[in-house]
């Protein structure tokens, strides 16, 4: 025991005395938390419109006067061709023209967008956007709706909500697997390993002490997250706060086990580097659904993704503590987290190697 | 009973036999010498004994217990060293060592009288973390790690390789005071002294036992490998310099380097004249290496002025670099690069044309005998190659001078035998040889040689001289009286 | 004196186990996988209907929801409650009620109200999905409030057919001079300065200079090299091509290299080992990124976010590039971007010579 603890006591120093690299594990979550929380957002809000129009009738002035006074939009120029308009939307001084016909007084209509289309998505919600707010300066749309849509779980739509399980995701996956895979690596890159190995401590028990100050760390970097998410960024936390860490641990675990198996492959600390940026971090920031939904992607992908750790947790994460569902609801992320875990362990123990190729 | 029992083990890698056929005992408290060139499987054999590696045939046993099935109880009662020990470069030394007794269940306090003669030399850096130690200090807290526990059987590969010779002294003299305790050693050595401390030596060469016998004996049955006969300079290769009084090509004032309140480089003068082989001699962390960077210009001195090829050491820097080579501690070739590429590209760097390179590449080749392997990686050669490789390369440009960083580190005497007479052949032609080893005999082959205590130069003179004035039979016992006198690093 | 210098990181770099595999198959991952999966077009929501009129009307609805493509019906289901139920073990998004008397009240002129219930923990997606089910919704029954909103025609530029791999492409570039010019060659000076042969190379004349243009030349090349794979591939796989003149996507590409890799070069000078250098840059670079405007639009954000963009170069280069190979931009649209790349691009390669020290 007395072994075990020097173990961990050594292996605790060798993180700490790599200020960089700590603060860069302390400072990823909070500067991307801060980022997704008030920088990032899809909403739309100042999309640089043009007007085009050749005479300014009170109704087409109307029109105009919403448009710039909504948050959404921000007039930039009047022009009087829709040429003109287009060579302002190419240099990118314009995101979107509105053009009024001459006869939109009288006839209450001829009104054309043209929208810049680069961005699909972007494109769409802007083009809904200024045909609500046009429609409503006409004074005839809004009465007659009869959709009354209620936002679940998010009302006012914040992003942070979405992203937050997701940098859970991630960022537990790297520090577990990344950082254990590359300090065992490590040690058998510079030849410790063999002393460690011909000692005799059991070597179970010197990947046990290598994961443990890990661990610990992914939980601090985990609470820093929860504690940001709920009083920065007004995320609230409705799910059991319990089962919230249970999930997580579980997740660690995962990621821990994966990082072992790494180790085992790897012989330098480039090729475990790689390994995990390659084989951990793409999938996890492409296929988790952190970024791209999976389910606009073609099937073999989704199969693919089917695979991803990272996936099941940011899905139990969204569930658990931004729905607030009970534990119930996610039954099968955990069940699905849990064999992948005993998998792995079993795995990474069982090709564990006491001795040298 | 033997503590160590070998039969026939046999190990290959792919197609290089490492091990073939190998077996010997050891009897119990016997010091065991493990010898023989660069490549001959000594590691292999170290890795087997500890059950680190599986051998392909042949049985093993370590007090008793098989090295195959038996692998915890074996684990559990030895100690290894292995030649590339390297400690946790971001602990302090005390960290180091007290992680290392821990592990092996003991505490620095209970094992600290079976470390104190080279511990003690170190303790007072027990703060200072160990990447931040001189090549020879990290080594011997290497050593301290590896011995603060006492295991029944020890095996240490090649334990003192970048160590001074007092400081090697002191190490075996703390292994005998082991055997008194009844610990099996089995340790691995260059160096020819640290042989003759055995009290019997197994000599493997490729894979196989060539013989096992006493010291005297093996090294007297192999005379050629390992005691060829002494250098003696071609007669009148001094003679040679037109000038009776040749110039000065280094000239050292006052030179100091210092890290904080650490003076590395404590006001250092000497000179070194053109075509001279100088020896620059010092125990671990006297300065040496230091001084060579300072000299090379990859460091500013603190203080002090210096010239070099008659270029100031401060401000031109960039034009000495143009005028030396020079050949660091650690290997410095590119290893995946192929022998002849290596060449070209240094020779390149210094300016020379296609048509120069190609030439004299084929000249070195034919002179290293090395043609045959022109295409081959240097990842692949031996050590030994290695070395003389990067040693023709540093001078293919046919510098001024040339600074040579522990050359010779960790191979067989005959390699190096070959290395000085590479050395004599470059000072023949002019280029002046500033040289720093651990080899006393090496030292004896040198012009001039200075000896660094503690940043300081404490003798300077031709090796009779030395001998001479400190009344001393040889350069080993020079050294000895003036590294002890050293206050930095003991006590 | 360069020209060895340079031979020698070719023979190093072919000779590598990794490297040559990671520069061909790079290209194609990233043209062929990328713009599959990185497509944030929301489809395939999953839709609940709690249908309490049961009337001709009703079913309309349904069908014209079957019938979207972007949209999955998943069933009717009995109650509001069963339906949230769904949402909350994850087997719908969106959930529309359509009251009872639906029809009914249509027809006598009330106006009742029909609830959407969306998932919005991915904003987007929720809110998205609630538009799109409300234009159905309006558009079966109020066919005069459709009318309305369809008298704005829309006219889409540039991507008409509402691409989302062409919008995503000009950044798998940016991804790809990323990693070749920024990671490879910082990792590569790091793994250097820890075989030690640095110090080598250090007591030679080799200047500054020479030293990091060998060390930068062949992974521009290279990555012009898998930036015209990348290109080719785009061409072949999807039939894109660049509206705008090619020249300019090349002269864009490598000004983003020179930033790139006076940047890793930076980190390089300052780090010991390669844990280190990679964990800081990745640290930058995944700053850099999501401020760009490469995943979002940077004009939605707030004041002080937005302020950082002008000293973002992937902010210039997105712009940029996107109004090149999507807008068919010419060199006078994107003047302004390439000379604050330039700037900023020159303003790193100072830094980086500066810091890197031969002798100290």
């Amino acid at each position: 025991m007395k072994q075990f603890i020097s173990f961990v006591i050594k292996e605790t120093r060798h993180i700490l005395r790599d200020k960089r690299t700590m603060l860069i594990l302390f400072g990823m979550p909070v500067v991307m938390m801060l980022l997704f929380g008030f920088a990032i957002t899809t909403d739309v809000k100042n999309v640089r419109t043009v007007v085009v129009t050749s005479q300014m009738d009170h109704l087409t002035r109307r029109a105009v006067e919403q448009l710039g006074q909504s948050e959404y939009f921000t007039l930039t120029a009047t022009v009087a061709t829709p040429a003109e308009a287009e060579r302002l939307i190419r240099s990118q001084q314009a995101d979107m023209a509105v053009v009024f016909a001459p006869d939109f007084a009288s006839k209450k209509s001829g009104l054309q967008l043209i929208v810049d289309g680069s961005d699909p998505n972007m494109a769409q919600q802007w083009t809904n956007y200024a045909q609500q707010v046009v429609a409503g300066s006409l004074g005839d749309a809004s009465t007659l709706s009869v959709v009354n849509s209620k936002m679940l779980y998010n009302p006012q739509m914040k992003s942070a909500y979405n992203f937050v399980p997701a940098i859970m995701g991630m960022l537990l996956m790297l520090i577990c697997a990344m950082m254990t895979s590359i300090s065992i690596v490590r040690e058998k890159e510079r030849g410790t390993m063999e002393v460690l190995l011909v000692s005799p401590v059991k070597p179970l028990m010197v990947i046990i002490a290598k994961a443990i100050p890990y661990m610990v760390l992914a939980f601090a970097i985990l609470i820093v997250i929860l504690l940001m998410a709920h009083y920065v960024l007004g995320v609230p936390l409705v799910g059991s706060l319990f089962w919230i860490i249970a999930v997580s641990v579980i997740y660690i675990l995962l990621a821990l086990s994966l990082g072992l198996l790494i180790s085992n492959v790897a012989q330098t600390q480039l090729v475990a580097l790689l390994l995990s940026a390659m084989v951990l971090l793409m999938p996890v920031v492409m296929l988790s659904g952190m970024m791209f939904p999976v389910e606009s992607m073609p099937q073999v992908l989704q199969w693919i993704a089917a695979v991803v750790p990272p996936r099941y947790y940011i899905e139990a994460m969204r569930k658990l503590m931004i729905m607030g569902v009970g534990i119930g609801e996610v039954l099968k992320e955990v069940l699905v987290l849990v064999g992948m875990t005993v998998v792995l362990l079993t795995i990474a123990l069982a090709k564990f190697k006491t001795r040298l190729e | 009973m033997s503590a160590i029992e070998v039969n026939n083990i046999s190990k290959s890698y792919g197609q290089v036999k490492a091990l073939d056929d190998v077996s010997f005992t050891v009897g119990k408290g016997e010091v065991f010498g493990l010898i023989g060139p660069d490549g001959a499987g000594k590691t292999s054999m170290f890795r087997i004994l500890c059950s680190l590696l599986l051998p392909d045939a042949g049985t093993a046993s370590v007090d008793g217990f098989d090295v195959v099935k038996q692998m915890r109880e074996v684990r559990c009662r030895v100690g290894y060293m292995p030649g590339r020990f390297s400690l946790y470069q971001d602990l302090t030394v005390r960290e180091n060592l007290e992680f290392f007794a821990t592990l092996f269940g003991t505490t620095v306090e209970e094992g600290y009288d079976s470390i104190r003669a080279i511990y003690s030399q170190i303790e007072r850096f027990g703060n200072r973390k160990a990447g931040a130690l001189s090549g020879g200090m990290k080594q011997k807290l290497a050593l301290s790690c590896a011995l603060v526990h006492s295991p029944s059987v020890l095996f240490l590969d090649e334990p003192t390789t970048g160590v001074d010779p007092v400081s090697r002294k002191e190490f075996w003299e703390m292994l005998s005071t082991l055997k008194e305790r009844d610990i099996t050693i089995v340790a691995s050595t260059p160096y020819l002294d640290e042989v003759r401390c055995c009290e019997r030596v197994a000599f493997l060469d490729h894979g196989k036992v060539r013989g096992i016998d006493t010291p005297s004996v093996i090294l007297d049955r192999f005379k050629d490998i390992f005691n060829p006969p002494g250098l003696t300079k071609a007669a009148g290769a001094q003679a040679a310099t037109p000038t009776s009084q040749p110039e000065n090509i280094i000239e050292v004032e006052h030179l100091v380097k210092s890290f904080g309140s650490f003076h590395a480089v404590d006001d250092i003068s000497f000179a070194v004249k053109r075509g001279e082989i100088f020896g620059f001699l010092g125990a671990n962390g006297a300065g040496k290496t230091t001084a060579m960077h300072m000299l090379t210009g990859l460091n500013q001195p603190t203080s002090g002025t210096g010239t070099v090829c008659g270029f100031d050491i401060r401000t031109q820097h960039e034009q000495i670099k143009r005028h030396i080579g020079y050949m660091s501690q650690r290997f410095s070739l590119y290893e995946d690069l192929t022998v002849a590429e290596n060449i070209r590209l240094f020779a390149g760097i210094y300016g020379m044309s296609d048509a120069d390179i190609k030439r004299k590449t084929g000249e070195l080749l034919q002179r290293l005998q090395f043609t045959e392997h022109r295409d081959t990686l240097v990842k692949s050669l031996p050590l030994g190659w290695k070395q003389k490789l990067a040693f023709s390369v540093s001078i293919f440009h046919e510098p001024g001078v040339v600074f040579l960083d522990e050359p010779t580190g960790g191979v067989d005497p005959a390699t190096r035998r070959q290395f000085w007479e590479l050395i004599y052949d470059a000072a023949e032609r002019g280029i002046t040889v500033f040289v720093t080893t651990h080899y006393m005999d090496e030292a004896e082959y040198c012009d001039r040689i200075s000896i660094m205590v503690d940043g300081k130069i404490s003798a300077l003179g031709t090796p009779a001289e030395l001998k001479q004035r400190f009344n001393q039979p040889d350069m080993d016992h020079v050294f000895t009286y003036l590294a002890r006198q050293a206050t930095r690093s003991s006590d | 004196m360069i020209k060895y210098l340079l031979q020698k990181e070719f023979l190093l770099i072919r000779r590598d186990s990794f490297l040559p595999k990671l520069i061909i198959m790079f290209p194609i991952m990233i043209m062929c996988v990328m713009p599959w999966v990185m497509s944030m077009e929301v489809k395939n929501i999953v839709v609940d209907v709690v249908d309490n009129d049961r009337s001709v009307g009703s079913q309309r609805i349904v069908h014209s929801i079957e019938a979207s493509r972007y949209f999955i019906f998943n069933g009717q289901k009995p109650t509001y409650k069963a339906a949230l139920a769904e949402i909350e073990s994850g087997k719908a998004d969106v959930v529309l009620v359509i009251p009872p008397r639906f029809s009914k009240e249509l027809v006598m002129g009330h106006r009742p109200q029909v609830l959407i219930a969306a998932n919005a923990v991915n904003g987007t997606k929720g809110s998205m999905g609630s538009a799109y089910l409300s234009q159905i919704v309006t558009a079966n029954v109020a066919p005069t409030a459709a009318a309305i909103q369809a008298k704005a025609s829309t006219l889409l530029l540039y991507n008409k057919h509402q691409n989302y791999k062409l919008y995503m492409i000009p950044a798998l570039l940016a991804i790809v001079m990323m990693l070749m010019t920024g990671f490879l060659p910082t990792l590569n000076i790091v793994g250097e300065k820890e075989a030690g042969t640095i110090e080598q190379i250090n007591v030679t004349p080799v200047s500054k200079w020479a030293f990091i243009l060998s060390k930068l030349i062949p992974y521009w090349l290279i990555a012009l090299f898998v930036v015209t794979v990348c290109l080719v591939l785009a061409w072949l796989v999807y039939g894109l091509t660049p509206a705008g003149p090619l020249w300019l996507v090349y002269v864009l590409a490598m000004l983003l290299a020179l930033f790139f890799s006076s940047f890793g070069l930076i980190i390089s000078n300052y780090s010991d080992t390669m844990q280190q250098a990679m964990f800081v840059m990745w640290f930058f670079i995944v700053c850099i990124m999501l401020l760009s405007g490469l995943f979002t639009p940077t004009r939605s954000m707030p004041q002080w976010a937005y302020a950082t963009t002008y000293i973002n170069p992937m902010h210039y280069f997105i712009d940029a590039i996107r109004t090149v190979f999507i807008r068919g931009g010419a060199f006078r649209d994107v003047a302004h971007q390439i000379f604050a790349l330039l700037g900023i691009g020159l303003f790193m390669a100072i830094w980086a010579v500066g810091s890197y020290r031969k002798n100290n």
